[in-house]
């Protein structure tokens, strides 16, 4: 039986394809939790992630059925996901809504008007083409994972270590990390502490509307309103897992990751095994690293919690 | 340190040149008090100037107008001999003021020079701002580590970096409110040399907000004491000594309250308690003690975020009957003091006594059910749910009185809330009006009507009067000196002097979480608690 | 006026992105008012979803009060519902006895699985709003488990025919009457959720314990100071909230109709009801007596939504119209605290 399991072990992690898979969900997940690291850095825990992912996903298809151009699909994608983030952030950062209630309605009406709009329109999108990395490809079971994907993949390349300068090293991350913290000393230093969360939260609707489309040229083609599956909240959990961090989050990403496409390949090989359990393993191990670790990471001090000039 | 003041001829001694700041007849109304009544002020460069006053003597309003937190009512500003108005902290900032807050604006979570950096605009370049904040570091002797984490600082590096930041931006005009008040003894030094070099070096103007006697006489060229929104008196900080100021910022009306208090009502009190064995303080208070004291505190410690120690080895008693006033200039551990008689705070160490009894301070509702009822320093933090009604706040003590069974009986309520809104006369539609419908001084009226109907042993009043108007003071007073005749033991928590020269039999001091010293009513002076209260030995 | 506005707003832009794609908005609302009562027995139909959503909603009023904001009804639901068909296959007996122990442990299930958010919350310090947002994909998964095995809830080979993963079907006399009113059916757990509306509004007013829970809520401290321990009645109506919820699940399972399964458990079981319960309790702002409204309106949103295929337009539209609808009734209320800060804005630069 052991003995069994380690053998499964051995395949799956000597397939190439249980690297590219695991690469294809990390980067869908990369690509939202990044934003929703900046959104949550200033101060809202977006739940509305998965909406924008799902709203990506589907101008993504409408932009490639309009244009016959990937290229225009991830720029529809972006739009996409930008226009959650208008309705979350003017609500829950201008209006003062309850940022949860938002997140909660805009989730449930964008798999309504996708699944409406993919009905009426029935947009047919394609694959983007993949695009290998000379000789990095060749290298062993990660080079192909890495290096000879889908052309939007390698957008990640760029957009990680850009919100991390972002965020970081700007004037910018710096003012929105201080609204994430401590928004009534930002708001006597001068900063307009609503307008930073709203822009943070636009550039998670960015990301994720980028995402989104990635993920459909990347692996579908074709939308459905279930293709996102509650990823956006795998997200969410890999944020809260890298303990507020960039590279923490990408670890996340990259595990939750992993134990999907482990899981498809277990399969794939014709393995049995409890697929439930590592569907879960997201959560669960968020959970468990929180209940642990909550003494020691602590979320940005004003996370969830609406700024209001002159109320504590 | 008194002496201190001869040798301070100020590096603007040699006559004022062309003002940098006017303000003239500024006023502004809150509500129906008037924060600031026609208010004068000038401020000229290379001098350091004192604004004298007790809390909310109208000092903290008059800066915010200056920086632009608040709209006068009316007034006009001048920068430079030119008129202007300013609208918001960055209109301020434009015109070169700029203001170190009692509170910091810092951000624990970022290090220094990311806090410094914050609020300016244009690209953020870290080499840069590090330089700078090197530079004023040297230049000013305000060492500190660019690259630490605010939240790991000690306050008194803490409000270097907030200096920094107000320097960093190149003032003409620097405000400080309350400096001290988070500092150590050698830390105010330090400030004061810095003040001096800020001043000498640019001829730049510097206010210094303060109500603490020793340090303005000890820092400033020039003086202007306020009391209740009006200036009473300005001069050179030459021709001023301790005493003079003390009496000027408490002023001549609190002297008529305390006569009134010293030869009226309370040698009334004082025949009513005489089987206690008044006149004098001391004796009944030892008479008390010898018996089993109303709330014993014994060798309590208190520590805060980072193991700041809120309150260290405090020890307090407290007989039947008695009001014991608690003086000291505020954030010196009196809210904490109040927080724990409210059940909200544990103990680090020590213990709390009520009639023999020893109560676990932090659990929910342990000091009500123990008898001790609390008027606390802000209401509406825990002492009133704003979105209740009146009589939903009358009862949150004891909803039991109102109930049968767990079911509160609607009549019963209206019933029991009615008596005591007559009793107390408290100010509203009824007993079904949400509370946030009530004047600040109703409110006050409902917090001490519930905690009075509890019949409690022991009552601690924190700040009782604040925010209150004049007829509301003389209400709530009344009470007070009633509830303790009653035999009710009194802790009044106050930084107002004369209400505690007005009430109290025995008087302790407070300072940097420790109880500093101990009078008896004879002893104590306006200016035996200002000196011991500003830190100075009496 | 202003709702009445927000609202118009909504059906506005609803009937914009129908007529957009070609469609017609009008017959699309009288779809929606046929299906949801006007055509025969369907407002017996409307009932039966509205009970489920009511009582979700219930649940998450007793938390809110206390200040805690829980998001994993959808979970608690399905674990509910999980567990009482568990033991009611287990323990067995006399039909109606049997109706009460499914009830009974759809309730205990759900609070056991909001308890444990509670756990993490009052012990560890974990905010509930992760843990119970977290929870409800990790309820699904576990559920999703027990539908594979036979020991736990799968149905035996016979029972289940060719279909995978659903648990046994509940006997006839195991289900929750369904009485003919007027030529409407409806399972009597919509008295019974009606009759709980009343008494949790009831409770939350005029008992002891309501007004301590409610005191936590608006101001922790000063009910701390006046005995109500949080840790306590937080985690209590953490604990009832999954209670409802679970409760929900169970009588989704037992009364039959719409599509909660046929009376069995299935893949997908508890179909959003979760989720929207959440919202009714969030649209009727956290009271009990509006929420019963509420509650009706969106069930009757789902029922008319099967009424809106045969208008040539996806039933779809429906959940569009109902975001819309909750974002609508959103702007109101923010507008008028807005407006009330600016005049207090003076007093309370002062106070800073």
């Amino acid at each position: 039986m052991l003995i069994d399991f380690f053998a499964a072990v051995g395949d799956v992690l000597s397939s190439e394809s249980t690297y590219i898979n695991g690469a294809l969900f990390a980067a869908l997940l990369a690509f939202a939790a990044t934003g929703e690291w900046v959104a949550e850095r200033s101060g809202t825990l977006n739940i509305s992630v998965e909406g924008m992912l799902l709203s990506g996903a589907f101008a993504g298809a409408l932009g490639y059925h309009l244009a016959e151009s990937v290229a225009v699909g991830l720029v529809f994608g972006a739009v996409g996901g930008l226009v959650i983030a208008a309705v979350q952030a003017e609500m829950s950062h201008r209006l003062t809504a309850d940022q949860f209630v938002v997140g909660l309605t805009l989730n449930i009406l964008i798999v309504g008007l996708t699944g409406f709009l993919d009905r009426e329109i029935d947009p047919r999108a394609d694959y983007a083409s993949e695009v290998e990395i000379p000789i990095l490809v060749d290298v062993p079971l990660f080079g192909k994972a890495l290096f000879g994907e889908p052309w939007p993949f390698y957008l990640l390349y760029g957009l990680v270590p850009l919100s991390w300068w972002l965020v970081y090293r700007t004037r910018w991350g710096l003012e929105l990390r201080a609204a994430g913290e401590n928004p009534q000393s930002a708001d006597v230093s001068g900063i307009d502490v609503n307008r930073r969360r709203r822009q943070s939260i636009y550039y998670a609707g960015l990301t994720s509307g980028l995402g989104g489309a990635y993920f459909l040229f990347a692996r579908l083609a074709t939308f459905d309103d279930s293709v996102i599956g509650g990823q956006g909240f795998i997200a969410i959990a890999a944020v809260i897992f890298g303990g507020w961090t960039l590279w923490g989050t990408m670890a996340g990403c990259v595990l939750f990751a992993g134990a999907l496409s482990f899981q498809l390949s277990l399969q794939g090989l014709g393995y049995e095994l409890n697929t439930e359990l590592l569907q879960a393993l997201p959560y669960l191990v968020t959970i468990g690293a929180m209940a642990i670790f909550a003494r020691w990471v602590r979320p940005p001090a004003a996370l969830a919690r609406p700024f209001i000039r002159g109320l504590k | 340190m008194i002496d201190a003041t001869t040798q301070l001829a100020g590096a603007g001694g040699s006559g004022p040149s062309v003002p940098v700041v006017e303000l003239i007849g500024i006023t502004k109304r809150f509500g129906g008090i008037v924060a600031c009544d026609q208010v004068d002020l000038t401020l000229y460069r290379s001098r350091i100037h004192g604004i004298l006053g007790e809390n909310g003597a109208g000092k903290s309003t008059l800066m915010k107008v200056l920086i632009g937190l608040v709209l006068p009512d009316a007034g006009s500003i001048r920068i430079d001999g030119r008129p202007c108005t300013i609208h918001d902290p960055l209109a301020a900032a434009e015109l070169g003021i700029a203001m170190v807050h009692q509170h910091f604006s810092l951000v624990d979570q970022l290090t220094v020079w990311e806090n410094v950096a914050l609020g300016e605009a244009g690209r953020l370049k870290s080499a840069g701002v590090r330089d700078r904040v090197a530079a004023i570091s040297r230049q000013y002797g305000l060492e500190v580590d660019p690259d630490a984490q605010v939240g790991s600082l000690t306050a008194g590096l803490r409000q270097r970096v907030e200096i920094i930041k107000c320097l960093r931006r190149d003032p003409h005009i620097l405000v400080f409110d309350e400096p001290t008040s988070v500092l150590t003894p050698e830390e105010s030094e330090q400030l004061f040399d810095t003040l001096r070099e800020v001043v000498a070096a640019e001829e730049r103007a510097v206010v210094l907000v303060s109500h603490k006697l020793d340090e303005v006489l000890h820092a400033t060229d020039e003086i202007t004491i306020m009391r209740q929104g009006r200036i009473v008196d300005r001069r050179p900080t030459q021709e001023a000594d301790v005493r003079s100021l003390a009496r000027a910022m408490v002023g001549r009306e609190v002297s008529l309250r305390s006569e009134r208090a010293a030869f009226g009502l309370a040698e009334i009190e004082e025949a009513d308690r005489e089987p206690d064995g008044g006149g004098e303080d001391r004796q009944s208070a030892e008479t008390t003690k010898s018996d089993e004291p109303a709330l014993r505190i014994e060798g309590v410690m208190v520590k805060g975020r980072g193991g700041a120690r809120l309150l260290d080895d405090i020890s307090l008693d407290l007989g039947a009957g008695e009001i014991v006033g608690v003086a000291g200039v505020e954030g010196n551990g009196q809210r904490t003091l109040g927080d724990l008689l409210s059940s909200l705070v544990p103990l680090d160490a020590g213990r709390v006594v009520v009639n023999g009894e020893g109560v676990s301070t932090g659990s929910p509702g342990a000091m009500a059910k123990a008898g001790v009822a609390v008027i606390p320093e802000d209401r509406h933090d825990s002492g009133v749910v704003l979105d209740m009604t009146v009589a939903e706040n009358l009862l949150m003590v004891d909803p039991h009185r109102a109930a049968r069974h767990g079911v509160m009986d609607k009549r019963t309520v209206t019933g029991i809330a009615q008596q005591m809104i007559d009793e107390f006369d408290i100010g509203c539609s009824g007993p079904d009006a949400p509370l946030w419908s009530l004047s600040g001084g109703n409110q006050q009226r409902v917090v001490l009507a519930r905690e009075l109907a509890a019949e409690p042993d022991v009552l601690v009043a924190a700040q009782p009067t604040r925010g209150l108007d004049v007829g509301a003071i003389e209400y709530m007073t009344d009470r007070l000196r009633q509830t303790a005749i009653g035999g009710v033991a009194v802790l009044l928590i106050s930084s107002e002097l004369e209400e505690i020269l007005e009430l109290a039999d025995r008087i302790v001091v407070m300072s940097r979480g420790r109880v500093v010293g101990e009078l008896s009513r004879a002893e104590a002076t306006l200016e035996t608690l200002g000196l011991l209260m500003g830190g100075s030995a009496a | 006026m202003l709702y009445a506005l927000s609202v118009a707003v909504a059906l506005a832009l609803s009937s914009v992105i129908v007529e957009a794609t070609g469609g017609d908005w009008w017959p699309v609302v009288e779809a929606l008012v046929d299906g949801s009562i006007k055509a025969p027995g369907r407002w017996g139909e409307t009932l039966g979803v509205a009970a489920p959503l009511l009582l979700v909603a219930l649940g998450t009023v007793i938390s809110a009060k206390a200040g805690l904001i829980n998001i994993g009804q959808e979970g608690q639901l399905l674990v509910g519902a999980a567990v009482a068909v568990y033991f009611s296959f287990l323990i067995g007996g006399p039909g109606p006895l049997n109706v009460v122990v499914l009830l009974l442990f759809g309730a205990l299930g759900g609070a056991v699985w909001a308890s444990l958010a509670g756990l993490l919350r009052f012990w560890r310090g974990v905010p509930e709003v992760l843990s119970t947002l977290l929870l409800v994909f990790v309820a699904t998964q576990a559920v999703g488990y027990g539908l594979k095995w036979q020991w736990l809830l799968l149905a035996d080979e016979a029972s289940r025919g060719n279909r995978n993963l659903v648990s046994e079907q509940l006997a006839t006399d195991n289900r929750i009457p369904r009485p003919d009113v007027f030529g409407n059916e409806f399972p009597v757990t919509a008295y019974v959720a009606l009759a709980l509306a009343l008494a949790v509004a009831y409770v939350l007013a005029r008992t002891v314990w309501g007004f301590r829970l409610r005191m936590l809520g608006h101001n922790p401290r000063a009910a701390q100071r006046s005995g109500v321990s949080s840790t306590t009645y937080g985690a209590t109506a953490l604990a009832i909230g999954g209670a409802f919820a679970g409760l929900a699940g169970a009588a989704m399972l037992a009364g039959g109709g719409f599509s909660f399964g046929n009376y069995r458990l299935v893949p997908g079981f508890s179909d959003n009801i979760g989720w929207t319960g959440l919202l009714v309790a969030l649209m009727a702002r956290e009271r009990a007596l509006p929420a019963v409204v509420a509650a009706f309106v969106f069930a009757g949103l789902r029922t008319g939504a099967g009424f809106v295929n045969s208008t040539g337009v996806e039933s779809r539209i429906t959940d569009v119209v109902q975001g819309l609808l909750v974002l609508a009734l959103l702007v109101p209320p923010a507008v008028i605290f807005l407006r009330d800060r600016r005049r207090a804005r003076a007093a309370a630069t002062e106070r800073v």
